[in-house]
């Protein structure tokens, strides 16, 4: 076995003990662990997605010396790889355009308890990403939502804290359905292990027994994983923790955690269930109306939002729902489309959340839109920034938010029954969004005659400046030259049968 | 090769310097300032004009600037089309431009008012030279946004929301057109346009009705830009309120742009012979007389001069569409040619307008009287261009007129082939209905009117000079037409 | 249906107890008893699981007095599985606690809309 199948064990172990580190460590060291830690993962993911793309086989490795059906196991393809590659440069990005709000927002002396939940965080979400056992899955999960939770609540106002109960709430009982589906289906099946899962489903199904069971466990596990994602009706809880909470949280919970719970769920989906065998089930339709209704109504609730940070908060509500929609299409182009704009949305979101601190930074801090009119001309590059993501969002071409658009048509072109459905919603979403956000961009590039808050110059925020531009050149990557990515997603879906 | 992308580049960077570079208000030294800023895009305009011309006669194969996914490459080709739109657009363009540097002198930021006005030259460039369907997609988008900022230039409320609206409906109309293009994308062999259409007969036999609404909503969609009924509603709030000569680009090329959309469809992509004598052709000429008719009636009824004008361009681009709907050689020149006389014409009319304000600041029609008395080389411009629009010869209009008017008789369409034509003069009866006033009031004003009050206020010459110069073109498109006609009939063969 | 339910009361009954601490948790308005329904929740699963682990005779999988046949003992992933789990339950319930204590001393109360509507008047 080559040296670098330990990759994957190494980043998660890499993150796991840098936050323990991190709580001896004071703030200032504990910030450049954690950024090498994010830094050396990503390169680490890089390296590993070069090796699986030269060889074109995934590979399996033993958690210990047991073989199958007893150990517990890691395992790499090339999506796994590309996502946690992904994931660390969402996360150093977000992480290094927050990092001046964090002076103000969190007390000092808790810095470093930050930075421990961030690697938590990245951590959970690369074992997430890497797992082969659905156990180990769901303790990452919980473990994902706690350090969720004080990610959340490290700001301490009493929105953030009732937003991180809600959050919590909210979360348990995603995990609660995901638990007990989970162990109906090692009830059934008598494996943890994903693949001898999988084995086991479709000797069952085949056989025709234990249908309803079978069905009972693979919807509550789907449920769990979409109140977790934010999935429409299940978004109570969103607006305020996104929100009110310091600005690096937001981006990487908007873009990270939700997308983390999503992939484990695309995972279950082609490695524990089958492709084919949950697109029987009527499953998929359930999902697809839930996603059609978030993409509406997210936006609608997002154009009634008169708080910057709320609105970019309610359209994560809408892009979710696109996602789902794409599972819902029940074909592998729709997966295709609904992976991509996960890469897409991420990308774009957290550029939205940076951007936005910067003009609500030059407004006194107000989030409200008549107190941002002009904040484009004060913060110049927030708000190049800001058009940029908005522009992505409502799907204009050289922009990412166009390809995944276009890849969900595509898709729905295929599909016979959704297909006018989908086109429909799609069109009514876009318009919406275009609502929204361009209604902010007008906003904060109208001037005002006698404004009596101070700009703010390029010297003053050349690292906050680098991490838009940088977030803005990944956009438009993911825009201009998609078809690498998309080629690489359906390579990594077909290492996933 | 990269001959054809310098008129696309070139003013899109250098009006997103004027944009991030001349962004400081014209404070302190501020005539100087100004001075500067003016050479500085009239000569950014006069290269890109320049530039555009010499692509035009020189750049003859296509361009692929990059792939956006493997099969949809961002590809430029100059055709005799895109030719005859780009054509109009520089002139128009120009024209206009240098109208503005005179005007914009009472506006606010006239920074950005250049640098968005160099971008949307830039994309309408892009536009004219787009050589597949998705490059036109991306380029009409691109050409919403960067129009926006004209239309709402003066950041009132009035202004943000009527651009808003213009947002709104294109932006629905492009999506509407979208859905079109990722149908085709799946059931034609290229996206490239291809005179003749590009879509695989066996697609066309077994799904030919569903292509046929495909269409309809890519029309529809397309339409939403050429102000075409039932989309229609943005037109008359957003041009008006933009400034004068951004009025004029906007309703003499701009929309041109959703014609030129709806020509690339209909006539490159799903082909004449396709779509001739179906339910869709019938259902899109009513579509377009009805909005002749009714744009013609919403005229005559405005009070206020540019509103007035905008409610014309509805009416007017619907000729146009008219003859591109009834698809034979004789409509379809008529159409064509009409795209340039009424290019010229109506950039005139709202020139004038701008004049009328600048000088005076009236704005509405029954204000006007002895206006002609005070200045009369306007608004006799402004006359012979009416004449034009109406349809009286010698001018540009009354060829186009003729043509589409003994196309739709020739045509063989049951009861439209005679409708079309009553319409089309009873909108011309309109036309001069809504147009004339002006002049008439202009230069007699009756009797009681106090001629001792009466200045001359002739604008200055950066004014008068380029409403002469295209009210001179719109004439002579009407004394030489057979020049036109020839470029046209080559273009007409080609794509029948 | 019904005699299979009799035959597998433990499934059924931890499915109601999954049931009652689902709705505690999701319908309570006071933060106690919505945490006492997430220990109902996930103390239903572990008796769930508990319940699939044991095989009726056998004896929990310890070794006492040298028996090392697999025979002897019930299947252990299943307890391994809750005790797992009651790790977890514990850890996220006293994140509970901690942020009950924090809301309450802001607020001083437990209700969870009075809450909200308190943050509503503050504006922020």
């Amino acid at each position: 076995m080559n040296f670098i199948c330990n990759f994957p064990f190494f980043s998660i172990l890499l993150s796991l003990f840098s936050g323990t580190v991190c709580s001896m460590l004071p703030a200032k060291a504990a910030k450049v662990v954690n950024r090498v830690v994010i830094i050396t993962v990503g390169i680490l993911s890089a390296i590993l997605l070069l090796y699986l793309l030269s060889t074109g086989e995934p590979f399996v490795y033993w958690m210990g010396h047991f073989p199958a059906p007893w150990g517990n196991e890691i395992r790499a393809g090339v999506l796994e790889a590309g996502m946690a590659l992904f994931f660390c440069i969402i996360m150093y990005l977000s992480m290094a355009g927050g990092a001046h709000k964090l002076y103000g927002e969190v007390v000092e002396s808790k810095h470093n308890l930050y930075y421990i939940l961030v690697n938590l965080l990245l951590c959970s979400l690369l074992a997430l990403v890497y797992t082969n056992d659905m156990f180990t899955a769901y303790v990452f999960v919980e473990i994902n939502t706690i350090s969720a939770c004080g990610l959340i609540m490290i700001r301490q106002v009493g929105r953030t804290i009732e937003a991180a109960v809600r959050y919590m709430i909210m979360s348990l009982l995603g995990s609660g359905l995901l638990l007990f589906g989970l162990c109906i289906m090692y009830d059934l099946t008598g494996h943890l292990l994903m693949s001898n899962i999988k084995e086991s489903v479709s000797l069952l199904v085949a056989n025709g027994e234990y249908q309803i069971p079978l069905i009972v466990s693979v919807a509550l596990m789907c449920v769990g994983l979409c109140i977790k994602s934010a999935l429409f009706p299940f978004h109570a809880w969103l607006p305020d923790a996104y929100g009110y909470s310091t600005v690096s949280s937001a981006a990487i919970l908007s873009s990270l955690v939700s997308k983390g719970y999503i992939f484990l769920l695309i995972k279950i989906i082609y490695r524990v269930i089958g492709f084919d065998i949950f697109n029987s089930t009527r499953i998929i339709d359930v999902l697809f109306v839930f996603g059609l209704m978030g993409m509406i109504f997210g936006s609608i609730s997002a154009i009634r939002e008169n708080d910057i940070r709320r609105m970019i908060a309610f359209s994560s509500v809408a892009q979710i729902g696109y996602i789902y929609m794409g599972f819902g299409m029940g074909t592998q182009a729709g997966m295709v489309a609904s992976i991509f704009h996960i890469l897409s949305h991420a990308a774009t979101k957290s550029l939205l959340f940076i951007a936005a601190i910067g003009l609500t930074d030059v407004s006194n801090g107000s989030r409200k839109f008549i107190d941002l009119t002009g904040a484009a001309y004060r913060n110049k590059w927030a708000g190049a920034a800001f058009m940029a993501g908005s522009l992505s969002m409502v799907g204009v071409p050289l922009f990412s938010g166009f390809i995944s658009k276009l890849l969900f048509s595509q898709a729905a072109v295929q599909v016979e029954g959704k297909m006018l459905a989908s086109l429909i919603v799609l069109g009514i979403s876009t318009v919406l969004n275009a609502i929204y956000f361009m209604k902010t961009v007008i906003r904060i590039y109208t001037p005002v005659k006698e404004s009596s808050y101070s700009g703010i110059t390029f010297r003053e925020m050349k690292g906050y400046a680098v991490v838009l531009v940088c977030f803005i050149v990944l956009n438009v990557i993911l825009g201009v030259s998609s078809q690498p990515v998309v080629n690489m997603i359906e390579q990594g879906l077909a290492m996933f049968a | 090769m990269y001959l054809i992308l310098l008129p696309i580049l070139f003013p899109i960077l250098s009006g997103a310097i004027l944009l991030i570079f001349f962004r400081t208000s014209l404070k302190g030294n501020e005539k100087a300032k100004r001075k500067t800023l003016v050479i500085i895009s009239g000569s950014l305009l006069v290269i890109t004009a320049l530039l555009t011309i010499t692509a035009l006669l020189t750049a003859k194969e296509s361009f692929t600037l990059f792939y956006l996914t493997e099969t949809l490459p961002i590809t430029f080709a100059i055709d005799a089309t895109g030719t005859l739109f780009s054509l109009l657009a520089v002139i128009v363009m120009l024209c206009a431009g240098f109208f503005s540097f005179a005007y914009m002198k009472h506006e606010d930021h006239e920074s950005r008012y250049y640098g968005y006005y160099l971008l949307v030259f830039g994309v309408l460039n892009a536009l004219c030279f787009a050589g597949n369907l998705i490059t036109f997609y991306l380029f009409f988008e691109l050409l919403t946004l960067s129009s926006m900022p004209l239309v709402l230039h003066n950041g009132s409320k009035e202004a943000v929301m009527a651009g808003l609206k213009y947002l709104f409906y294109s932006l629905c109309g492009a999506y509407a057109a979208l859905f079109g293009i990722y149908f085709i994308y799946r059931n034609s062999t290229t996206l490239t346009f291809t005179a003749g259409g590009v879509l695989n007969p066996s697609t066309v036999a077994e799904h030919g009705s569903f292509l046929l609404l495909v269409a309809f909503v890519m029309i529809l969609g397309f339409g939403v830009k050429a102000g075409m009924f039932p989309m229609h509603a943005w037109l008359p709030t957003a041009h008006p309120v933009a400034p004068a000569p951004a009025s004029a680009v906007l309703s003499a090329v701009i929309v041109k742009a959703g014609v030129l959309a709806i020509i690339r469809i209909v006539y490159y992509i799903f082909g004449a012979n396709f779509l001739r004598g179906s339910w869709m052709q019938t259902a899109w000429i009513c579509l377009t007389l009805i909005t002749i008719f009714m744009g013609s009636m919403l005229a005559y009824r405005e009070p206020v001069l540019k509103k007035r004008l905008a409610y014309s361009t509805v009416s007017q681009l619907s000729y146009i569409l008219f003859g591109l709907a009834v698809m034979n050689d004789t409509s379809l020149t008529g159409g064509l040619l009409h795209v340039l006389a009424h290019g010229f014409i109506k950039a005139v009319l709202f020139l004038c307008a701008g004049a009328i304000i600048y000088t005076t600041g009236k704005t509405r029609v029954d204000e006007l009287r002895g206006i002609g008395k005070e200045m009369p080389l306007t608004i006799w411009c402004y006359t012979i261009v009416s004449l034009g629009l109406i349809g009286i010869p010698p001018t540009g209009g009354f060829i186009s007129k003729w043509y589409l008017a003994t196309g739709s008789l020739k045509s063989g369409l049951p009861i439209l082939d005679v409708l079309g034509p009553v319409i089309l003069l009873v909108s011309a009866l309109l036309t001069a209905g809504y147009l004339l006033p002006v002049t008439i009031q202009g230069f007699f004003p009756g009797a009681d009117y106090d001629y001792g009050k009466l200045e001359k206020q002739e604008p200055s010459k950066l004014m008068t000079v380029p409403i002469l110069i295209m009210t001179v073109l719109s004439v002579l498109i009407g004394l030489f037409p057979n020049l036109i006609t020839d470029y046209l009939t080559a273009i007409v063969s080609a794509v029948l | 249906m019904g005699p299979n339910l009799l035959a597998n009361y433990g499934e059924a009954v931890s499915a109601i107890l999954f049931c009652i601490g689902f709705t505690n948790l999701l319908l309570q308005t006071n933060l106690i008893k919505k945490i006492i329904g997430l220990n109902i929740m996930d103390s239903a699963i572990y008796l769930f699981l508990a319940e699939k682990g044991y095989i009726a005779g056998r004896v929990a999988p310890i070794v006492v007095n040298g028996v090392t046949s697999t025979e002897a003992y019930i299947n252990p992933i299943p307890s391994g599985l809750v005790l797992t789990g009651i790790v977890v339950s514990v850890s996220v319930t006293a994140l509970m606690l901690s942020l009950t204590i924090r809301l309450y001393t802001r607020y001083h109360t437990l209700d969870l809309d009075e809450i909200s509507t308190q943050l509503k008047k503050e504006g922020r």
